[in-house]
């Protein structure tokens, strides 16, 4: 095979440049000072989260406001895991947004492929597969409720209301949009080169596919299904109407320690809160390492 | 309250359990059922759970024929899950950690909870009507919504099925006021669970301070004592705050949007101040009128009065204010008067609350003007499109006899709270703290003089519009053109629904005992006396 | 650009005559995808035009007679409504806007490799991973006052005591609507903008260079337009996402105080799904959909244009 996979090529710097010579410091450190305060943006409110959730309760409405409680205690966290269904959601939770994110992935960079390649529908198909994405689920949420518990009952005599296999289908349809375009767009803007030649050395198109042109893709594969995960994973209008009992996701779960109409158990919500993190962690460090590899292969070879 | 189960037991009485039992059995029995509510929740439960096993078979009745009556016939459907709603959070601990599992116990029949904030628990009802399928058997709802749901046979009447177990007699345990409640058009819809009367509750040490009194008469040439009337409660609250802010302010009512809904403020002292929501010949709303305005004026000058913040604040987290010690007056639900006295706090659930500094200091008063608000509640009603309409009935009847009932009220982490005469007579709720006789006294006489939320169709819209009005006038909106606004979308929502069904609704409504001032059930002639 | 390469197969290379797969591969790999979204959207698009032209209210009964356009009118007879438009437009250009510069500020400050990029690129992708309704939570958690330490740490700053309430005054209400918006989603703009900035190759810079191109010529013509298939697609879905702002609002503010910050979700999904009145809310949503559908496909035109050859 003349071109197995991607090589990286030898770089100098390895980066693009958009400041230089001179201006070197300065822009240095403008940039650190920027990077700094947005740190701060971003891990306040996570720091407030993650204290209020190891408050005991004194301290949990005080004010002048607890920056550091002297009792840490772990109760929020053994209440919001046992009494208040947060086992549950975030069992059912990694269940759903791990099989959407696969199916979304499979099926949506088959049809970029094809839509990218073949022209498959022209530009119909691919307005119409971005128009999903318009549809506001209050619309729908009736309806799908109703296809869910009486017709799914009808046609397949199992109700598909409160179930995970109901939900991960109907994420993946939300999910789809977005990694059909994403894959789309990568495919696109990949010259046809390479798969070409994978063909001239007599491969078929399913080997070329695989091959040739999904390694190439990863950077837009590892964003594309980092977004499904994050669909699946934060949705909290369908899963709330479609679960009753067993199907409680985690925004449920804590969306009805927040929003309680007899009061909101603050330090509960932190620590569910907390405990929803730490799936996002382990996300954010598989992401940005293809990201980094994306910078420092370059991207599109020729 | 003794640890010992040893206590109380007169000897053998029918158990729980349907065969007539002697004492080593009944304690073998108790024994698993601690056993069994360990392994289901916190385990503080245990020593409850103790206490709740004795009361229901030694319960005023001798043993309660209406808990075992649904207890036995029940047993036929072992095996079957009964689905029900709640509101998600705290309430529904009831059902997860006690009412779930004992029912499970004697009759082998399963619950499961589909939790939901509580406006939701409306929507969640028809979207399941719709479906038709039968996703939930018992509608643990609000009794606003009763009118609606038996018009559009969302839940079936069940007296038939009263008649069938012979339950009749335990709704004449049942407070008049919760007794007409379940009733609507001649028929009985389901069984009321949550006795959610307001009362006032205030600072004993603070209105005895010799030296506030001395200021305050001072001040207004009258003795400073609990608030007669919602001006003299404005003037009161604000004085204290003058006096004594930051440390104490003179109210502190959540004011949340939705958190709990800022309508029941407003149908309470509008009522009490002679006000009616609607000119009942042409069902125009008449909130808007000088009633009205005054009400509302007197609303925000107690928000001026009360601690920063409440704009925002939900009903729990102005406990936060009232067990510190910060607020002098507080006028809300029952649990108040449970968690003043560190009784909630044993809970791990209500870890969240902070221990109570205030233990013994709080009186408990009817509300200024007499008449506070019947404010939420519960009813358990049947679904019609249950499969398993029969069993679900029982759970209503069962979890809602007098003992059981009774031990659901004292747990600590409920938010039920007692509507029976028998709960108010309860010597083991009133052993639980110096002053639970004067509570469960307290919050009889305030059933017998307050007034319910509007039960009629629409009650959900005219309640969401008021509430929102509301938010925004605390925001700075013109009283007047707050309220104008409100009357406008009321009729507007009258007009939509249909002028003349509204108006037969809101007659019927009219005749329930508590609908206006003039109407409660202490002029009605038909109060209950409990003695403190 | 230097070379406008082919990016389509041309059918006389294909010599794949043999294997049905690979001649029909192109519908084989569509048709899962379209299969799919057919099954799950064509009952409930077909249902809520359907229902949008009837009575559907569960107050009013449960037969549902024709009612035309009534239902339409309903909501332009609410002033709500159009206040809530008002407050969606505003609120989701500004996000957007908003998220837009911060994100692409961002990525051009992280380009560059420096020890501990990586942890932070891991630190700045959090706020993605949590709900909406859980960022709006905390975030009243955050701001909301007494105890919400945003006063205390403003009092702080500016050396006298603040007392701003931040869900309750306008225009505080929107201002924390578009923090807590642009805390949560300016990542989602900085990811695909540095993938962006990556995706362009060094050799157009160098090739710049040799030309005698300065470095900011070299951002407007070699950067900019690059990216800007890129920009446009995270503009359009967020934008698009941002319209239907729903889950923060529902635990921040509520829609209040009074109906201030009701956005058009919010409003649909009080009247048509907690009050019930279910035909008036499809209505509506249909109609906010069809002015979406006209903003968006005007977007992306724009995008599909310079990739066709």
């Amino acid at each position: 095979m003349a071109v197995a996979t991607a090589r990286p090529r030898e770089r100098g710097r390895g980066t693009t440049r958009v400041v230089r010579g001179g201006r070197f410091r300065a822009g240095a450190v403008v940039r650190a000072a920027f990077i700094l305060g947005y740190l701060g943006f971003l891990l306040l409110p996570l720091y407030w989260a993650a204290v209020t959730s190891i408050k005991p309760q004194e301290d949990l409405l005080a004010d002048p406001p607890v920056w550091w409680p002297s009792n840490p205690t772990d109760i929020h966290y053994s209440t919001a895991l046992e009494n208040f269904n947060g086992w549950k959601g975030l069992e059912n939770s990694l269940v759903v947004a791990c099989a959407t994110t696969v199916i979304a992935l499979i099926i949506g960079t088959a049809a970029a492929y094809s839509m990218a390649r073949y022209r498959t529908g022209g530009k119909h198909l691919a307005f119409w597969f971005l128009s999903q994405r318009m549809l506001l689920p209050i619309a729908v949420i009736i309806p799908v409720f109703l296809l869910y518990s009486r017709y799914s009952e009808a046609w397949f005599g199992v109700q598909l209301v409160d179930t995970k296999i109901g939900l991960i289908l109907l994420y993946t349809v939300f999910a789809l949009p977005f990694t059909v375009w994403m894959m789309y767009v990568y495919f696109r803007q990949m010259p046809v080169e390479l798969e070409e030649a994978a063909l001239v050395d007599g491969c078929s198109r399913v080997q070329a596919i695989w091959k040739i042109a999904c390694p190439l893709a990863a950077p837009g594969l590892v964003s594309a299904a980092a977004f499904a995960f994050i669909f699946s994973w934060t949705e909290f209008l369908f899963a709330q109407v479609l679960a009753r009992d067993s199907a409680i996701t985690l925004p449920v779960a804590l969306a009805g320690i927040i929003t309680g109409f007899q009061g909101n158990q603050y330090g509960e919500a932190s620590a569910l809160t907390m405990v929803s993190l730490i799936p996002a962690v382990f996300l954010g460090i598989l992401v940005q390492r293809h990201l980094v590899r994306g910078l420092t292969l370059g991207a599109v070879q020729g | 309250m003794s640890e010992d189960i040893h206590e109380g037991f007169d000897g053998a009485e029918p158990s729980l359990f349907g065969t007539p039992i002697g004492r080593k059995d009944f304690l073998f029995d108790s024994a698993k059922l601690l056993a069994a509510a360990a392994a289901a929740g916190p385990f503080y439960l245990a020593a409850e759970q103790a206490d709740a096993a004795i009361e229901a078979s030694t319960s005023l009745t001798a043993g309660d024929p209406i808990a075992l009556s649904a207890v036995n016939a029940a047993k036929q459907f072992k095996g079957i899950t009964l689905t029900k709603t709640n509101e998600s959070g705290l309430q529904a601990l009831d059902d997860h950690n006690f009412t779930g599992p004992l029912w499970e116990k004697l009759t082998g029949i399963k619950v499961k909870v589909i939790e939901s904030p509580f406006a939701q628990i409306y929507s969640k009802v028809i979207a399941e009507h719709i479906a038709g399928t039968g996703g939930i058997d018992v509608i643990d709802g609000s009794p606003v919504w009763m009118p609606d749901f038996a018009e559009q046979k969302v839940i079936d009447p069940v007296d038939s099925y009263i008649s069938k177990y012979k339950a009749q007699a335990t709704l004449n345990d049942y407070h008049p006021l919760y007794r007409a409640l379940m009733k609507y058009k001649g028929k009985t819809w389901g069984f009321f669970d949550d006795g959610d009367v307001w009362n006032l509750y205030y600072r004993k040490d603070i209105f005895g301070n010799a030296k506030l009194k001395a200021a305050y008469k001072a001040k207004f040439k009258r003795d400073l004592r609990v608030p007669r009337t919602w001006d003299e409660f404005t003037e009161t609250s604000q004085f204290i705050t003058d006096q004594m802010a930051p440390k104490v302010y003179g109210g502190g009512e959540g004011r949340g949007l939705g958190n709990p809904g800022n309508q029941f403020y407003f149908f309470q002292q509008f009522r009490a101040r002679g006000g009616r929501f609607f000119n009942p010949s042409t069902m125009k709303a008449e909130i808007n009128n000088e009633i009205g305005v005054k009400a509302m004026q007197s609303i925000m000058a107690e928000v001026k009065a009360s601690a920063p913040g409440i704009e925002k604040l939900s009903f729990v987290d102005s406990w936060v204010n009232w067990l510190q010690g910060k607020t002098a007056m507080i006028y809300a639900w029952p649990p108040t008067g449970r968690i003043s006295e560190n009784y909630a706090q044993r809970d791990k659930a209500f870890n969240f609350l902070p221990k109570s500094k205030i233990v013994g200091k709080v009186g408990y008063a009817l509300m200024p003007q007499l008449n506070g608000e019947h404010a939420g509640s519960f009813v358990k009603m049947v679904s019609a499109d249950s499969k398993n309409k029969e069993a679900a009935y029982l759970f209503a009847q069962w979890a809602t006899s007098p003992s059981i009932s009774l031990q659901r009220v004292q747990l600590p982490y409920t938010l039920r709270d007692a509507y029976r005469i028998s709960h108010y007579k309860s010597k083991q709720f009133r052993s639980r703290w110096p002053a639970a006789g004067e509570y469960l006294k307290a919050l009889a006489d305030a059933a017998n003089n307050a007034v319910l939320d509007p039960i009629m169709t629409g009650a959900a819209d005219y309640a969401n519009a008021l509430d929102r009005a509301m938010t925004a006038i605390y925001a700075g909106k013109d009283i007047q053109a707050g309220l104008d606004d409100t009357a406008k979308e009321w009729d507007r929502i009258t007009n939509k629904l249909g002028v003349a069904k509204q108006k037969a609704s809101y007659a019927l409504f009219l005749k329930l005992p508590g609908s206006t001032s003039q109407n409660t059930v202490a002029k009605r002639g038909q109060a209950v006396k409990i003695s403190a | 650009m230097a070379t406008r390469a082919e990016t389509t197969i041309p059918r006389r290379r294909s010599r794949a005559a043999s294997s049905w797969l690979d001649r029909n591969i192109r519908w084989i790999l569509v048709a899962p995808s379209i299969v799919l979204v057919l099954a799950l959207t064509i009952f409930p698009l077909g249902f809520a035009i359907w229902a949008s032209f009837v009575q559907y209210d569960f107050s009013l009964g449960l037969d549902h007679p024709w009612v035309g356009l009534d239902n339409y009118k309903e909501n332009w007879s609410d002033p709500v409504w159009v206040h809530s438009l008002w407050v969606t437009a505003a609120l989701a250009a500004v996000m957007v806007a908003v998220e837009l510069a911060l994100g692409f500020l961002l990525a051009l400050a992280m380009m560059r490799p420096f020890p501990g990029r990586r942890a932070l690129t891991v630190l700045f992708v959090i706020p993605l991973f949590m709900s909406p309704v859980i960022v709006g939570g905390f975030f009243d958690l955050f701001l909301r006052r007494p105890f919400g330490p945003m006063n205390w740490l403003l009092g702080q700053l500016l050396g006298h005591p603040v007392t701003i309430d931040f869900t309750n005054d306008s225009p505080w209400t929107y201002i924390s609507l578009i923090i807590a918006d642009a805390w949560q989603w300016t990542p989602f703009m900085f990811v695909i903008l540095l993938a962006g900035l990556a995706a362009i190759p060094d050799e157009l810079y160098e090739a710049a260079d040799l030309d005698g191109a300065k470095p900011r010529q070299s951002f407007f013509f070699v950067t900019l337009p690059l990216l800007a298939p890129i920009v446009l697609i995270a503009v359009t879905f967020r934008f698009i996402d941002a319209t239907k702002l729903f889950d923060i609002i529902y635990s921040l503010t509520r829609g209040g105080p009074g109906t201030d910050t009701y956005t058009s979700s919010y409003y649909l999904y009080q009247e048509g799904f907690e009050l019930f009145h279910l035909g008036q809310g499809t209505a509506g949503s249909l109609m906010l959909m069809v002015m979406l559908t006209f903003i968006s496909f005007w977007l992306v035109r724009r995008l599909l244009k310079p990739v066709e050859a």
